[in-house]
């Protein structure tokens, strides 16, 4: 009997003493901070992750940019869309997927870069590389300073967050005021310029330059340039045309970059390769590659249908449901605006109609990246084509616009020139336009950059957003009467619902919603 | 002699000079190391000494009771111990003691088992004598051990192994009491009978009725907490292919839901309400005392790696009981806070082997549709819309009406559907046309059989029960079907006569066919979706194969050759095992050890052809001269799924003093649950038309993932009774886990709970009508640890990958997945139960009435942050939801007799409300994947209350000349909604997401069942009547086939014959125009309310072993049921009001599953027959 209780006994504190170590459990088919950030690899694949938030940035600028504009006429037939608000400026958006996306996909991509950059003050010490370090810091600057430019364009105020922040702290933070925001933008670009290489070979190729960041820096200084409409949107009504033309001025003297003699190579599936080797337009590129091998993800995009019907593809036999669930339709005034022989018309619009199921349809849709023989195989989420997120074009066209501005230099090279050379290359070139005006060269942004996304920006900054907008919808919208008037406070989005909810009281709500 | 005795007026068992030590044992059971209680330990003595000289017999007795462990009974009346006698013994063995006294006191001794000595007198053998058997009125068994007493005295006698029973009678005209556990007492007047058989009728609820708890068993007359049992003999008596499916409407308190109508899928199961926001609302199941790893619903409100009935034979059950209240649950501690379902499986008794058969064989169908329009509805529907369309786009060009295919052509240009009508809507017979009803294209009428047999028995070494089943069934819907094949070997040894031990062994094999028939845009939603109307050509198989799609139709392709073609085949072996040891270290003190394994091997393929996918163009040409197949695909996923378990109990029970029992638990457990998962899935379709494995897919993308956690428990619980007249027990856990942050894995979970049997006490017994009276209370706090995620506190990496290079290639990317929090812990509930068990009039009437106030605190929650942390969300222990409820169960003996009926009753309230949220946080909309977010999480409200916009009718000219709020561009005809509020918080004229308010809850208030058994002569007949009242479903399948701006392709319900046509036809006011164009928001439109009343189940049986002759069959009963033949609910918008299978929150954060196309109930009819050998 002894012997037995003295065998429980000593079975029994085996059993407890080995199972308290059983509690502390490590996920077996996953990785976790307290693991990771312990040599070069780790931080590279940590700014690769900030990269990643980029996916969803083409897409967020059709939606949001290009929907929003009169680029598109997308009041919907059959049901309520998710972009049908957002073209109609209805005001309660405020729980609008794309609006929320935009907000918790820019944050999200500041938090990744806050942590890198976080991560690197502490640990950056294996990376063994000064040179490594100090690019991957000033990588994830620039994205910071990418994210919160999106913000700023889409939302005004937004809160300031340089290092990650827990819950208790956040509940803390307010929005700041614009140029406090611009404050930060412009310290990481800076950096960014003075810490990135000018290009990248093998397979870095595609990761930040100090151009883009000079290409973005540009970007920023204009916006900042562009009116307030009594409005704390991205415009603080500065005129600092005179600092982004160095800037841009340092990009076309590189000699990296230069105009693709063809308008539709720019788009070419062919040419996605960024520059140097590649695509000599592109400054900076989202990048996509699809049927990624040896990987169960997906890294292809998206953007390319979400203009385009999902009965066009059906009616040329794709079975993947590609596109948008409506016609998104391409606007007559932009149909109007191109002359007949302008080649970049038939490759921006699809204008032909089309029989699906016995119907045929005859609105226009955007087309610019879709290429219909390079539909991909396995998944309709899984398109090959980068987006050119800044594009040499419009480094040209940009500094015609501070030129035409006020910045230093001359009508007839830095602004007509160029115009005329864009006019050529979409074959419409053969008269040259003299003493291009300022209101000629916004009516070439939107012929060059429609489906691109730039258009709502470059109402913004051209002063005349409200006017302009509201003359097309009396157009365009005269039998439907679909559309409300566009007021001043439209200039940017709500501050999505869920973040109202998140910290009650904490965030004001942007004037007009 | 006969083996009869006489009884004492009062009994008594008891070790006075015990009473010390053995309160010492039990503390030290509690606090001390076990080597310690060795020291103390003492064996059984039966040597007596004595020294008496012409001493009372009952001194005597007194003496050899002090020292021995033996008992004595006695009738005073009868024996004399006042006689003297006088013996000399030093350490002799107490039968020669007694002997020696017996013969000189002229007295008859007899040992009896348990250390009882009955003493009788010689002198009392009398004249005349009865004779007679007992046995059990329902399958006529014989009972062993029934009292017999007369009536007035205290001589009686028990009934022997064949239960018969032979008694002397002081007079033949006396009246014999009948009494045996687990039956209604008898009383019967002989009137000079000389041989009497008895027959017994079970007591449904007897006071002696042993219930099974947490590590052991207890009198249900002691038991302090709120225990609700069920007896197999509702299983054995009825057609179930699932235990759960048993336990609707049984017990009151729990929810039972089945949320699906596919045969062989899990059911929902609720123990008084919803008390956790995120971490699982699902119940512990215990199998014989293995505790089974908790599963929770996913999003969809799946089970995604298996529930822990899958499999389980309900043939096998003996009786299920659930742990209501923390007090009875608290043993089981951390996962005890959504209530315990104790199962107890069947075992051999001793006795004559017995073996049974039982099968049935039946049919079943769907026991309701939703009714959508015809051929003849959905043509008038879509001749407004696309009509009101050609207005509304052309009219400035002068389209009308009435204008003709060429006259539209002229103005449209081209042919488009969205403009033209099919001239032959308007012909008679409309020729080339067929009007289908795609719910019964997929419906049929399925067929059922089960076939069991099970052998049973034991000697005083082995028992044994085993089982072997095989079951099969066709669903209701084509191509559906169940069907499992499973053994359980139950088997104890006795090996000495202080050891034990046993295994228990279910092999189980199930097979289940569905292709994908529940869920958003699955088979049922599209069959009630697809357009009506069809090309004759084509027929019920439009858009598959060769033929196209209607120009008029939805996409969609044909159901039924969807059904006839896709395959969704899961496979799943399962083994529970069990193997346990008992050793008696000494009396009343034994150590239990268990090991046990659960282990589930679950596979599932899919299979989908090109032939019923896509368009006709991609079924029978390819432009880009692709293999057509490229358009089929296909998947292989697994899961092997393992639990477990060690235990080691260390339990001691005594009684002293007469009125004090004792029983004291110590234990500890061992927890590891592992699921392995994989999958392959085919990538860019495949090479060949005829296999359909992965071998032949153009190419496979596959992975795999594990995951696992350690449960680390210790526990003590003791129980104590005085007389049986107060009680008291209280139980302590604590539970360590590896899912909690590093700071907090251990949760301390204390309980006790007090109980007073007022029928025991002597002031009652002037009160006859009361036969049952004891009121209890009870406290305890319990735990959860369902997190869905066994890593929740650890910030994991997910993969975020971009891709670089001058040659375009992927790289890896690795990012935070979400905040880290080492003090994630346990979430909490805190329970107070105040019941009152009773019964009247000999418990003809018997019944339990319980209040119960539950607090869950610190949740698991994911509160919302701002995104500026970088995520929308994070977990942490916040907010507090309180369910308070009333349960009451009533049985009743309404007749007795020939004529039999009785009445079981459950009914059950719970109100549910959210306490607390975040800090400062005062609501939480749950987002939506369809819309814009509908549920809302408010302090004071239920939680997922519906929160959308109300609907008041339709808009009238004079409504929008008086300038009524309105949505987006409505029009006369649109629905008017209520606008309650505006971004200032007072209403602004405009219909936004503003105006939402909470408009019910989906939480039934009350939920019922009403049991009625009848029995005449050898016919039973039972009625099961279950429902629920104040509940209401948001139903996204609702939205999906009634929104407004809905196309005229997808039919829409029957209800919409009553819609707004025009100011002169507003119809009902509920459904408006049917062409609109303002889009639609969230709206009451799409609100059911979720109360039903159903007949579950009527069964009529007939007990055949009048018929047959008792040498070759013992018992045979054959029967008749009826299942959900009848019922009632209000749900026009979907086919079941319990359904859930689609997620409509879209977030992982925060379920909400709902329903999207759940099939309807099957109803079925069963002709079984159960024998017994």
């Amino acid at each position: 009997m002894k012997k037995i209780f003295l065998i429980f006994t000593i079975a029994f504190s085996i059993l407890v003493t080995s199972c308290n170590k059983d509690l502390n459990q490590v996920p077996i088919s996953q990785g976790t901070t307290l693991t990771f950030y312990q040599s070069p690899s780790d931080f590279i694949q940590g700014v690769n992750a900030v990269y990643s938030d980029l996916r969803g940035y083409p897409d967020r600028l059709l939606n949001l940019s290009e929907i929003r504009s009169d680029n598109i006429y997308g009041v919907s037939d059959l049901g309520v869309r998710d972009w049908d608000p957002i073209n109609s400026f209805q005001k309660a958006i405020t729980g609008n997927t794309y609006v929320e996306e935009a907000w918790n996909t820019d944050f999200n991509g500041i938090f990744r870069a806050n942590e890198v950059i976080e991560q690197i003050k502490k640990n950056g010490s294996t990376i063994n590389s000064a040179t490594l370090a100090t690019r991957l810091d000033a990588e994830s600057r620039f994205l910071r300073a990418f994210y919160y430019f999106d913000l700023v364009r889409y939302f005004g105020k937004v809160p300031i967050i340089d290092h990650t922040v827990l819950a208790s702290e956040a509940n803390t933070i307010k929005r700041s005021a614009i140029a406090d925001v611009y404050k930060l933008i412009i310290a990481d670009l800076q950096l960014a310029i003075t810490n990135l290489p000018a290009s990248y070979t093998g397979v870095d190729v595609g990761r930040a330059t100090k151009y883009a960041a000079e290409g973005l820096l540009a970007q920023v200084y204009m916006a900042r340039s562009g009116p307030t409409y009594g409005v704390e949107g991205p415009g603080l009504g500065l005129s600092e045309w005179s600092l982004a033309l160095p800037l841009l001025q340092d990009i076309i003297s590189s000699g990296l970059f230069a105009l693709n003699a063809n308008f539709a190579n720019i788009f070419s599936y062919a040419n996605q390769s960024p520059t140097p080797t590649g695509n000599k337009e592109a400054v900076f590129d989202v990048m996509y590659v699809t049927g990624a091998s040896g990987t169960s993800s997906i890294y292809g995009a998206t953007y390319p249908w979400d203009l385009a019907p999902n009965i066009y593809f059906k009616s040329i036999n794709d079975s993947k449901s590609n596109g948008s669930l409506e016609v998104i339709p391409v606007s007559n005034d932009l149909l109007n605006k191109y002359a007949a022989n302008d080649v970049r018309k038939a490759f921006t619009v699809h204008t032909a109609s089309y029989n699906n199921a016995g119907s045929t349809e005859t609105r226009p849709f955007f087309q610019k990246y879709l290429d219909f023989t390079k539909i991909p195989s396995t998944s309709r989420f899984d398109w090959g084509i980068n987006f050119i997120a800044i594009r040499y074009t419009d480094i040209m066209l940009m500094k015609a616009e501070c030129v035409l501005n006020g910045a230093p230099g001359s009508q007839a090279t830095d602004v007509d020139a160029v115009v005329n050379q864009i006019r050529t290359r979409a074959g419409i070139g053969a008269i040259p336009l003299v003493n291009v005006t300022l209101s000629q060269l916004f009516d070439e942004r939107r012929r060059e950059f429609a489906d691109e996304g730039s258009r709502w920006f470059d109402l913004q900054r051209s002063g005349n957003l409200i006017t302009t907008m509201n003359n097309w919808i009396n157009v365009e919208d005269l039998t439907r009467k679909q559309m409300n008037q566009v007021v001043a406070g439209y200039i940017v989005y709500p501050v999505p619902q869920s973040q109202l909810d998140a910290a009650p009281g904490l965030y004001t709500q942007n004037t007009g919603y | 002699m006969e083996n009869s005795f006489y009884f004492h007026r009062s009994f008594y068992f008891y070790k006075r000079t015990q009473i010390f030590r053995v309160m010492k044992i039990g503390l030290m059971l509690l606090f001390v190391s076990m080597g310690t209680i060795y020291a103390s330990a003492y064996s059984q003595n039966r040597d007596i000494t004595l020294n008496a000289t012409n001493t009372s017999l009952k001194e005597v007795i007194k003496q050899i009771e002090k020292q021995s462990d033996f008992t004595f009974f006695y009738n005073e009346d009868y024996v004399d111990l006042s006689q003297s006698v006088s013996l000399k013994a030093n350490k002799k063995d107490i039968a020669v003691v007694l002997n020696s006294l017996c013969s000189q006191a002229k007295l008859n001794c007899k040992f009896m088992e348990n250390n009882l000595v009955v003493i009788t007198s010689e002198s009392q053998q009398k004249q005349s004598k009865i004779t007679g058997t007992v046995i059990d009125s329902e399958n006529g068994e014989s009972l062993i051990g029934v009292s017999i007493l007369i009536e007035g005295t205290n001589q009686g006698i028990v009934t022997d192994v064949n239960g018969k029973f032979s008694l002397t009678i002081p007079n033949p005209n006396v009246i014999l009491k009948i009494t045996y556990l687990g039956y209604l007492e008898q009383k019967i007047a002989l009137k000079g009978q000389t041989r009497i058989d008895i027959k017994l009728v079970r007591d449904v609820k007897n006071l002696n009725e042993v219930v099974v708890i947490g590590y052991g068993t207890q009198k249900k007359a002691n038991v302090t907490s709120s225990v609700a049992t069920f007896k197999n003999k509702n299983l054995d008596e009825r057609a179930i292919s699932r235990v759960d499916q048993a336990l609707v409407g049984q017990m009151a308190g729990i929810n039972v839901k089945q949320t699906t109508g596919v045969p062989g899928k899990a059911f929902s199961i609720q123990v008084r309400g919803t008390g956790s926001i995120s971490a699982g609302n699902e119940p512990l199941y215990v199998i014989d005392g293995f505790p089974l790893s908790t599963a929770s619903t996913n999003g969809a409100g799946n089970f995604a790696t298996g529930n822990p009935l899958d499999n389980i034979n309900p043939s096998d059950i003996e009786s299920i009981q659930v742990l209501k209240d923390a007090a009875a649950a608290a043993i089981y501690g951390s996962r005890a806070s959504n209530g315990v379902v104790l199962i107890t499986t069947k075992r051999g008794q001793t006795g004559k082997p017995k073996i049974t058969y039982n099968t049935y064989l039946g049919i079943n169908q769907a026991s309701r549709k939703v009714n959508m329009l015809d051929g003849q509805g959905w043509i008038n529907r879509a001749t407004e819309i696309i009509n009101g369309q050609y207005l509304a786009t052309y009219g400035a060009k002068g389209a009308k009406v009435t204008d003709d295919a060429a006259a539209r052509t002229a103005i449209v240009g081209s042919f488009n559907v969205n403009y033209f009508l099919d001239p032959r809507w308007s012909q008679a017979g409309h020729p080339g046309l067929d009007f289908i009803n795609w719910q019964d294209q997929i419906f049929r009428t399925g067929t059922m059989q089960n076939h069991e047999l099970t052998a049973s028995g034991g000697n005083d070494v082995v028992t044994y029960f085993v089982s072997g089943n095989f079951s099969d069934q066709d669903g209701f819907v084509k191509a559906m079907g169940y069907t499992t094949y499973s053994a359980r070997a139950n088997v104890e040894v006795k090996a000495t006569k202080h050891f034990k031990m046993g295994i228990n062994i279910a092999p189980t094999y199930s097979v289940i066919e569905d292709p994908g028939v529940e869920g958003k845009d699955n088979i049922y939603h599209q069959a009630l979706s697809m357009s009506p109307v069809q090309e004759s050509t084509a027929g019920a198989y439009a858009n598959s194969f060769n033929n196209a799609q209607y120009a008029w139709s939805n996409t969609t392709n044909s159901v039924l050759a969807k059904l006839q073609n896709i395959v969704g085949e899961t496979k799943r072996y399962r083994t529970l095992a069990t193997l346990y040891g008992e050793y008696e270290l000494m009396k009343g003190l034994s150590f239990r050890s268990s090991i046990n394994l659960d282990n589930t091997d679950n596979n599932s393929r899919s299979y989908v052809p090109y032939t019923v996918s896509s368009t006709l163009l991609s079924r029978t040409f390819d432009p880009a001269a692709k293999a057509l197949t490229s358009n089929t695909s296909g998947s292989f996923n697994t899961y092997k799924r393992q639990t477990f378990v060690n235990e080691n109990t260390l339990s001691y029970t005594t009684s002293f003093n007469k009125v004090h029992s004792l029983n004291v638990l110590l234990g500890q457990s061992y927890n590891f649950d592992r699921t392995d998962n994989s999958s392959l899935a085919s990538s860019g379709g495949y090479t060949s038309s005829v296999i359909q494995t992965l071998n032949a897919a153009s190419a496979v993308t596959g992975s795999s993932s594990s995951t696992q956690n350690v449960l680390l428990s210790y526990f003590s619980r003791v129980q104590y009774s005085y007389n049986d007249k107060y009680l008291l027990s209280a139980s302590i856990r604590e539970d360590g886990s590896s899912r909690f942050g590093v700071n907090s894995q251990y949760g301390v979970f204390p309980s006790a709970s007090i109980g007073w049997n007022i029928i025991k006490e002597s002031f009652m017994h002037r009160i006859h009508a009361l036969s049952d009276l004891k009121v209890r209370g009870s406290f305890g706090a319990n735990g959860t640890n369902n997190l869905g995620s066994d890593y929740a506190p650890i910030p994991t990496l997910v993969s975020s990958g971009y891709a670089f290079g001058s040659t375009l290639a992927a790289v890896i990317g690795q990012s935070p997945s979400k905040i880290a929090n080492p003090n994630l812990k346990w979430e909490r509930s805190v329970t107070y139960d105040l019941g009152l068990d009773f019964g009247f009039l000999d418990n003809r009437i018997t019944g339990s009435f319980d209040y119960y106030n539950k607090l869950n605190t610190q949740l698991l929650l994911n509160v919302q942050v701002p995104e500026v942390t970088g995520f929308s969300t994070y977990l942490n222990n916040t907010g507090s939801v309180r369910n308070i409820g009333e349960e009451l169960e009533l049985t009743t003996h309404n007749f007795v007799g020939k004529f039999q009926w009785n009445t079981s009753i459950t009914l059950s309230h719970n109100t549910n409300k959210v306490v607390a949220l975040g800090p400062g946080q005062t609501q939480i909309l749950i987002p939506s994947s369809f819309d814009i977010s509908n549920f809302i999480l408010k302090v004071g409200q239920p939680v997922n209350s519906i929160f959308v916009i109300r609907q008041n009718g339709c808009l009238t000219q004079a409504d929008i000349t008086n300038k009524v709020a309105m949505y987006g561009t409505e029009t006369v005809g649109d629905p008017k909604y209520q606008d309650i509020s505006g971004p200032k918080g007072v209403p602004d004229g405009v219909i936004d997401a503003n105006d939402r308010q909470i408009v019910g809850h989906p939480n039934p208030d009350y939920t019922w069942g009403i049991t009625n058994t009848f029995k005449y002569k050898g016919f039973d007949l039972s009625i099961l009547i279950q429902g629920q009242n104040g509940g209401s479903i948001y139903s996204l399948l609702g939205r999906a086939i009634t929104r407004t701006g809905q196309g005229f392709t997808d039919n829409a319900p029957s209800f919409y014959l009553d819609r707004w046509e025009s100011a002169d036809q507003p119809g009902a006011g509920r459904v408006s125009k049917v062409y609109s164009t303002f889009g639609r928001i969230v709206n009451t439109d799409w609100l059911y309310s979720s109360n039903y009343v159903r007949i579950r189940d009527i069964t009529i049986g007939y007990d055949l072993s009048n018929l047959i002759k008792k040498n070759i069959v013992q018992g045979a009963r054959i029967y008749i049921t009826a299942e959900n033949f009848f019922g009632r609910d209000y749900y026009y918008g979907g086919a079941n009001p319990d359904a859930t299978n689609t997620d409509l929150s879209g977030n992982a954060n925060y379920l909400a599953p709902g329903d999207y196309g759940g099939l309807p109930l099957a109803k079925s009819i069963i002709v079984g027959l159960n024998i017994t050998f």
